[in-house]
């Protein structure tokens, strides 16, 4: 079956900001969007897009599809009978076609300190249980495609907003058992561009790929900003 | 062109890079270490491995069990000082990996959870899921944040080694946001660039593992070991190739032909176990060789069913509920459901073997070190020596492990001694491939890169496949031939600068051309059947170890083809022996493998 | 790099989007979002009538007989029993985002504490506004 779509091509050094360009391709009941965009990349090689493991888990193609963050090489034309718009991720800047900028979001994720702080030395694993694994496990699952920060709209008007999976990182931390370094995370969680930035738009959660809820995530944050800062007050 | 100075470069940010720059940073704080990817590291391949990692964990278990499997698994091929190094280490990799924080799936107890695996003869295979290699790649490279010394290049394509008299000098490699050539200088380089699969049609590899690293080292004269054995997993979706994991045969899946028979029991796999109760190198847990050989079998026999033109057999997980499902199996129902439209909880999932690893690669010593001074590769890109002719299932992402440390530690060594080249050492050769570039480009092309790599994939599949003759062999040859050929006058016709995937594609092609060969000419040279190699032609369906008890290596020539020689097998203990699965291991209990029965 | 692949132009460099005034009007999602971030309003306006009235209740028979006419105009009506409407959106809203929220075990209990709550709110609510229709 032939179909078309629109892809929002940007080429810094001919356009002036993105404009949009039909094409037409072979579409079958699993064609996804990246197979679509690789046809098309065989019309014109000029098509710039990321893109690798082809089964949702690199985290490298993150599009708009009419305008609702996806992974490219999840989302399928079977379910766009109608119209089909692929545009750069929003909320970033472009740097071609659909290939935006990842240095905010990976600068977001390196400010909260995302590794596990212990500095205990051992040559046995801990122990954790299901149950102190279950705590933080599917805030463990993100895979860093960033979909959350283009349904973020604090993020797109506070690019400095930490944002969703980094907040959702920091929390993962957090509430591992093994972890001692919450204290360490507490400041950028609870500074400005921290977890009082978000409003609970919700949207982050809802076009997450791997159902991280990193919207849950931030709120947890709340509480244990909050308590925090009781605890502050206490002590001071 | 921008020049830089490193210490240590690591090409490749996988599982092995990862490891690698870390044990070179604690090594010593004060080398500088350059980690090229050309993707973001969490994007390396090593995030789609499903199935776990193994080492020897459980009291029963033992390093010379680990040692027994994967020497017989590697069908006597592998080094064995290399495989007792590695069984050695493995354990204390994993956990140092849970120090930093990787999830591992759990007992009730809170002690680590260990899973059968295919061609392991006990449960020691650590898992977090079905997403162990996504979640050592992410712990890996959050740990990595932590060391100062290590500067990340994101994005950087690695096109040319830096080589001057037989020693390191550095790497040459594009920027791909701006095009730009970068030139930088260091003492000591890994290779960490991962496998080749992507020279297959149908394969389990992500775009990015094209066999850059292998191309590489090649052009600068090292040699590529055991090329020809390429590992089919059993288990891949069909059409994309994407990875069904072995954990589901471990859980309890078990493989169906077209007509609802297990058909595994007709091929030494047998007797048939009872359903719901795995038992370890029977059935559906035999190594992955033999089960893609047995597909191949029964596709000949015409007893393989049909999922929109491919071949396929059937993956039945549908008696393991949908809770276990969704409790170990998460990732396989998410695929499943996505990719081919199944929920295995009601239905079996079709599935075909599809290229998966290259067990061959780069030829290193056990410290990695490669013929070149202060060169070392590690990962999947390279030959250590550890899975011969067949690699066995959770052994590789422990390998990544164990010897990206060594690797990493190795090279702080050599950086802390030796010296950096000077510019006008490498000057001339920054120079010729400044221009190659340059040459590369044309408005027009008849041609395209896509249409070479996909003939390039076919003929790969056709000529090296499950099953090997002469004759497809010697076709494929000729065909890799006329595509060389077609690729001399092959011009990148986007002529931007910034992104230029174009021209990477290009590259990348150049590369998998050449490791593509490699594999052909070291296939045809074997003349018998091991492991992963197994060849259909008269006189060569055995083993055969008064001649090919070796290791074949491809040097590059000066017409630029391989030529093929060989090299022994370190044997330390296990002398050669027949390999079995399912009842005929279970002759000499303990140690089905040691008996000399060869 | 002399040519190619380097630019001699000048590269214009990324594309920034920027976030358009009614951004909010695009999705179905952001609108439900602000929608629910709105209710705000007739709630605020119930408040300002309550305090109003504690005021003249304070002061005379007659402001509190004012006041009482007051909410007893139809738009008065009208406005508070959005604000009615609103608080239960919002309270439904909330109970939805709540469990994901807290760590799991103490939700459940919070969950139904917070259900308790919300009725007593709302029979209250509608004692008053029974008492003026
Ligand atoms: C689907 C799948 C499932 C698997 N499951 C398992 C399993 O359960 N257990 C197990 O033990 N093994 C498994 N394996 C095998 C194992 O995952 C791989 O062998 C291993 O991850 C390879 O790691 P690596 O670090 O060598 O390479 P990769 O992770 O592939 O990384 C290669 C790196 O090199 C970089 N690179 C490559 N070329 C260049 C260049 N020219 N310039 C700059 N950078 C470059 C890439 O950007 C990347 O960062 C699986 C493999 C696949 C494909
Ligand atoms: S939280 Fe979800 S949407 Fe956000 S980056 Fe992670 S996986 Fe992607
Ligand atoms: S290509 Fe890896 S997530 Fe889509």
């Amino acid at each position: 079956m032939n179909k078309s779509i629109s892809i929002a091509r940007y080429h810094p050094e001919q356009d002036n900001q993105p404009r949009l360009q039909a094409y037409q391709v072979q579409s079958d009941h699993s064609t996804s969007v990246l197979d679509a965009l690789l046809q098309v990349q065989q019309q014109d090689p000029s098509l710039g897009f990321r893109w690798s493991c082809r089964m949702a888990i690199c985290g490298s193609c993150g599009v708009m599809v009419n305008g609702i963050p996806k992974l490219g090489c999840k989302t399928f034309l079977r379910d766009y009978p109608d119209e089909l718009t692929v545009s750069a991720l929003a909320h970033f800047a472009v740097e071609k076609d659909l290939i935006v900028d990842m240095q905010p979001f990976l600068q977001h994720l390196n400010a909260v300190k995302p590794y596990l702080i212990n500095s205990e030395q051992s040559a046995e694993p801990h122990r954790q249980t299901p149950a102190q694994l279950a705590k933080y496990q599917q805030f463990a699952n993100c895979i860093n495609c960033g979909l959350c920060y283009s349904a973020c709209p604090q993020f797109g008007l506070n690019p400095e907003f930490l944002g969703p999976a980094a907040i959702t990182l920091a929390q993962r931390y957090n509430l591992d058992s093994r972890d001692q370094g919450k204290a360490a995370r507490m400041p950028q969680l609870n500074g400005k561009n921290g977890v009082w930035s978000c409003t609970f738009v919700g949207f982050c959660s809802d076009v997450c790929p791997k159902k991280v809820d990193p919207a849950a995530a931030i709120n947890q944050g709340k509480v244990a900003s909050a308590g925090d800062f009781i605890i502050s007050m206490f002590k001071s | 062109m921008q020049q830089l100075q490193q210490d240590i470069i690591v090409v490749g940010g996988g599982g092995a890079g990862l490891r690698a720059a870390i044990a070179a940073a604690e090594a010593n704080p004060k080398l500088q270490v350059a980690l090229l990817s050309k993707v973001y590291p969490m994007r390396s391949h090593t995030v789609a491995a499903e199935g776990g990692a193994a080492a020897v964990t459980l009291t029963e278990d033992s390093l010379a069990a680990h040692f027994q499997d994967t020497v017989s698994g590697s069908d006597w091929l592998a080094e064995q000082d290399v495989a007792a190094y590695f069984v050695k280490h493995a354990y204390q990799e994993l956990v140092q990996l849970e120090r930093w924080g990787c999830p591992w799936s759990r007992k009730a107890d809170g002690s680590v959870q260990v899973r059968r695996f295919g061609g392991m003869k006990t449960e020691r295979t650590w898992f977090a899921a079905d997403r162990t290699g996504f979640h050592i790649l992410h712990t890996l490279f959050q740990t990595s944040l932590r060391y100062p010394s290590i500067h990340r290049f994101d994005e950087y394509f690695v096109l040319d080694l830096l080589v001057v008299e037989q020693r390191i000098a550095g790497v040459l490699a594009i920027q791909f946001s701006t095009g730009q050539l970068v030139q930088i200088r260091a003492k000591a380089v890994i290779l960490a660039t991962g496998g080749a699969g992507r020279v297959f049609h149908y394969n389990t590899n992500g775009g990015i593992v094209t066999g850059d690293g292998m191309a590489l080292a090649y052009r600068h004269g090292v040699a590529l070991r055991d090329m020809e054995f390429v590992q089919y997993h059993p288990t891949g979706l069909p059409g994309s190739g994407i990875l069904i994991t072995e954990a589901c045969r471990g859980e309890g899946g078990i493989l169906l032909n077209k007509d609802g028979y297990r058909y595994l029991q007709d091929y030494g796999l047998g007797p048939e176990t009872p359903v719901g109760q795995p038992k370890n190198k029977y059935m559906e847990l035999g190594p992955r060789d033999k089960l893609s050989q047995a597909f191949w079998q029964q596709q000949q026999l015409g007893l393989t069913g049909d999922y929109q033109g491919h071949a396929v057999v059937y993956l039945d997980l549908r008696h393991l509920g949908k809770a276990h499902l969704a409790s170990r199996l998460p990732f396989i129902c998410e695929l499943a459901n996505a990719y081919v439209n199944i929920d295995p909880a009601s239905q079996p999932i079709p599935i075909r073997p599809a290229v998966h690893y290259t067990m061959g690669g780069i030829l290193t010593d056990i410290n990695c070190q490669t013929s070149i001074s202060g060169l070392f590769a590690v990962g999947e890109c390279a030959s250590v020596g550890l899975h011969g002719a067949n690699r066995l299932g959770s052994n590789s992402l422990s390998e990544l492990l164990v010897f990206g440390k060594v690797a990493g530690e190795q090279a702080a060594a050599q950086a802390e001694q030796a010296n950096i080249a000077p510019f006008s050492a490498v000057a001339g050769q920054c120079q010729r491939q400044q221009s190659y570039i340059s040459s590369l480009f044309a408005d027009s092309c008849s041609d395209s890169s896509v249409a070479i790599r996909t003939e390039l994939t076919l003929a790969m599949e056709q000529g090296c496949g499950i099953y090997r003759d002469n004759a497809g062999m010697q076709l494929c040859l000729n065909r890799l031939q006329a595509l060389k050929d077609r690729f001399q006058q092959l011009k990148v016709t986007d002529n931007s600068n910034l992104f230029n995937s174009a021209l990477l594609q290009h590259l990348e092609l150049g590369f998998g051309l050449d490791v593509a060969e490699t594999i052909c000419r070291s296939a045809l040279a074997r003349t018998e059947s091991r492991g992963a190699h197994q060849r259909l032609d008269q006189g060569m369906t055995t083993r055969n170890d008064t001649d090919f008890l070796q290791h074949s290596l491809a040097l590059r020539q000066q017409d630029g083809s391989a030529a093929i020689s060989w090299q022994p097998v370190t044997i330390t203990s296990l002398p050669p022996a027949a390999r079995h699965y399912g009842s005929q291991a279970s002759g000499s209990p303990g140690n089905d493998t040691t008996g000399s029965s060869q | 790099m002399s040519d190619k692949p380097v630019s001699n132009k000048t590269a214009p460099g990324p594309y920034q989007p920027v976030m358009h005034r009614y951004w909010w009007l695009q999705h179905r999602y952001f609108r439900l979002y602000m929608l629910r971030e709105a209710t705000v309003l007739p709630l605020l306006f119930f408040i300002g009538c309550l305090l109003y009235g504690l005021y003249c209740l304070g002061q005379s028979e007659a402001q509190w007989q004012g006041w009482l006419a007051f909410m007893a105009q139809p738009w008065v009506v009208l406005l508070n029993l959005l604000a009615f409407i609103a608080s239960l959106f919002h309270a439904k809203t909330f109970f939805e985002l709540f469990p994901r929220v807290m760590p799991l075990a103490p939700a459940g209990f919070m969950i139904a504490g917070q259900w308790l709550a919300t009725l007593l709110v709302a029979a209250g609510l509608i004692v008053i506004l029974g008492g003026w229709i």
